[in-house]
């Protein structure tokens, strides 16, 4: 990676831990706040105040009798409309930009990259890999339709994201525990496993990738092949294989991108489509002899 | 038009931020109080929907049960203020006993089975089993059991333990206040009464909080000044300074 390349990774990266502190004084202070101490610089919502993926939950039940299931807020359901909006436009950003649980998942994946190197994040086999990734729609659908008879907030019985976040507190069960030790543990072989494989809210999000109005579109006519940007994917898609990429498990974090790993200008980037891209012509050439040098001239 | 990082970075700031700050403006980003619960299709409150968070005050407004009654059938203090108790406060005042080698907790749910025999509100519940003796003989002496559902509660029963001697019963409060008193410390059920019973002047309330005592001592002190807005934390210790 270039140092330009690392100046554009770090938008994000800020972006990811502005978000993480924030989550994380929200946390404290809502502890403080049960203990009678003063919050720290912002008020003490509880956890799920703040959690989008509340909105989607309590919506049946919003929508029927105007009313939320235990423990979800106003500002759920807020939340949830910003974020689809979010994601209409750009896809998962909320997955590769904002959620907390997604930073501490990548942040110990860079542990288990430095130990496993190029093994990482391949362990799973393909045949395993690809049917489990369809299990979070299975739990999607089991979450909002069990809450929408129950009245209650089932997900939180097994939310690592809230077990994380929420680890002082005795409304954290056994299981989310667990669910939270295996996914922190798991993120050492695999990057984003709760993402991949078990997140609903992903879930509902990923599918977005398929109607989303800014795309991610490679150029055919100037990639080289190189393989760049299907390595450097946390979500192992194949970016190479495809001209515009819609695959439903795209985070939008942009690493594959032009701006960050693939090494030819304009060639896999976020657009608009439908747009012809005015470069891509002029570009042709540039890689052309990109694709020459690299393959010594032969076509 | 070919989108970069700093591009999300906008839309991110823009769309969420703006967002939260565009709804907060017009009351549509309320991340505190959740009120109503929700309703049966005879249009009545489902028990089921009743929260930690509702107050007796509210439990009476949604389902017409006088806080009175939960008062004396779980034995809380005789001047538990209505307006500010919770029912998850009851897993602060109460101690978990273990009954069929389970850890057993005195809660909302129990609230919600005692409003449902009291009511004669159906309601199902997987985790209450058991009520304390207390709260049964209560449903009983008020004749709100049928035969079958008196058979069941009275096996099914037991004893009260109290965390905390400030939570105990109309019997033995009057001892209680006085005990207190000799080592005296602002927390958050402390009363405004109690304040000022410990020596607390009117004026030094004044000083401290910002505001005159009000005519409803029975409220706790946290509640009172959180609801003036001011932070609970920053004054409690100041009383006794």
């Amino acid at each position: 990676m270039s140092k330009k390349s690392k100046n554009k990774h770090l938008i994000r990266l800020a972006v990811q831990i502005f978000f993480l502190s924030l989550i994380t004084l929200i946390s404290v202070n809502h502890f403080r706040s049960e203990q009678g101490l003063v919050p720290l610089l912002i008020g003490s919502p509880s956890l799920h105040a703040v959690c989008p993926f509340g909105g989607v939950v309590t919506i049946y039940t919003y929508l029927t009798e105007g009313a939320f299931v235990q423990n979800i807020h106003q500002s759920s359901i807020t939340l949830m409309w910003l974020v689809l909006g979010l994601t209409l436009l750009f896809g998962p950003v909320f997955c590769g930009w904002i959620c907390p649980f997604g930073t501490v998942e990548e942040f110990v994946g860079k542990i288990g990259r430095k130990i496993f190197k190029k093994r990482y994040n391949t362990f799973v086999p393909s045949k395993i890999d690809k049917p489990l990734r369809y299990l979070r729609y299975i739990i999607l659908m089991l979450v909002v339709v069990n809450t929408a008879i129950s009245g209650k907030l089932l997900f939180s019985n097994f939310d690592p994201y809230f077990a994380l976040f929420n680890i002082w507190s005795s409304e954290v069960t056994r299981l989310s525990l667990l669910v939270l030790g295996l996914t922190l543990i798991g993120s050492l072989f695999v990057e984003r496993p709760w993402c991949k494989y078990l997140c609903p809210f992903g879930a509902l999000l990923g599918i977005f990738n398929f109607f989303r109005i800014v795309k991610l579109k490679r150029n055919e006519k100037t990639c080289i092949n190189c393989k760049a940007c299907d390595r450097v994917c946390p979500m192992n898609i194949n970016v190479s294989a495809s001209r515009i990429i819609s695959n439903h498990q795209c985070i939008s974090c942009m690493l594959c991108t032009d701006e960050i790993t693939c090494p030819v200008n304009n060639t896999l980037n976020f657009s608009v489509l439908g747009r012809k891209n005015p470069k891509e012509d002029s570009e042709k050439d540039s890689g052309d002899k990109i694709k020459e040098s690299i393959s010594g001239g032969a076509k | 038009m070919k989108i970069k990082s700093i591009h999300i970075l906008l839309a991110i700031t823009i769309i969420i931020g703006g967002g939260i700050l565009l709804a907060s403006e017009l009351d549509l980003y309320n991340t505190t109080r959740i009120k109503s619960p929700r309703k049966t299709v005879e249009g009545v409150y489902d028990i089921s929907g009743t929260r930690g968070s509702h107050t007796l005050e509210e439990i009476e407004k949604y389902y017409k049960l006088p806080p009175s009654s939960v008062i004396e059938a779980f034995g809380l203090r005789p001047d538990t203020d209505p307006k500010y108790f919770q029912l998850k406060d009851m897993k602060e005042i109460f101690a978990p006993v273990e009954l069929e080698e389970e850890e057993y907790i005195v809660e909302t749910d129990t609230v919600k089975v005692f409003t449902s025999l009291y009511l004669k509100i159906p309601y199902v519940s997987d985790e209450t089993f058991y009520l304390p003796e207390k709260t049964v003989n209560y449903l009983i002496e008020n004749d709100k059991l049928t035969g079958e559902e008196k058979e069941y509660w009275q096996g099914h029963t037991f004893k009260l333990e109290y965390l905390d001697s400030k939570y105990l019963t109309a019997s033995e409060f009057f001892k209680v206040v006085v005990e207190e008193a000799e080592e005296f410390k602002v927390t958050g059920s402390t009363t405004i009464q109690e304040l000022l019973d410990y020596g607390i002047t009117e004026e030094k309330f004044e000083e401290v909080t910002g505001f005159k005592v009000p005519d409803k001592k029975s409220g706790s002190v946290r509640d009172f000044v959180i609801d003036k807005g001011v932070e609970f934390g920053e004054v409690k210790d100041k009383f006794i300074e």
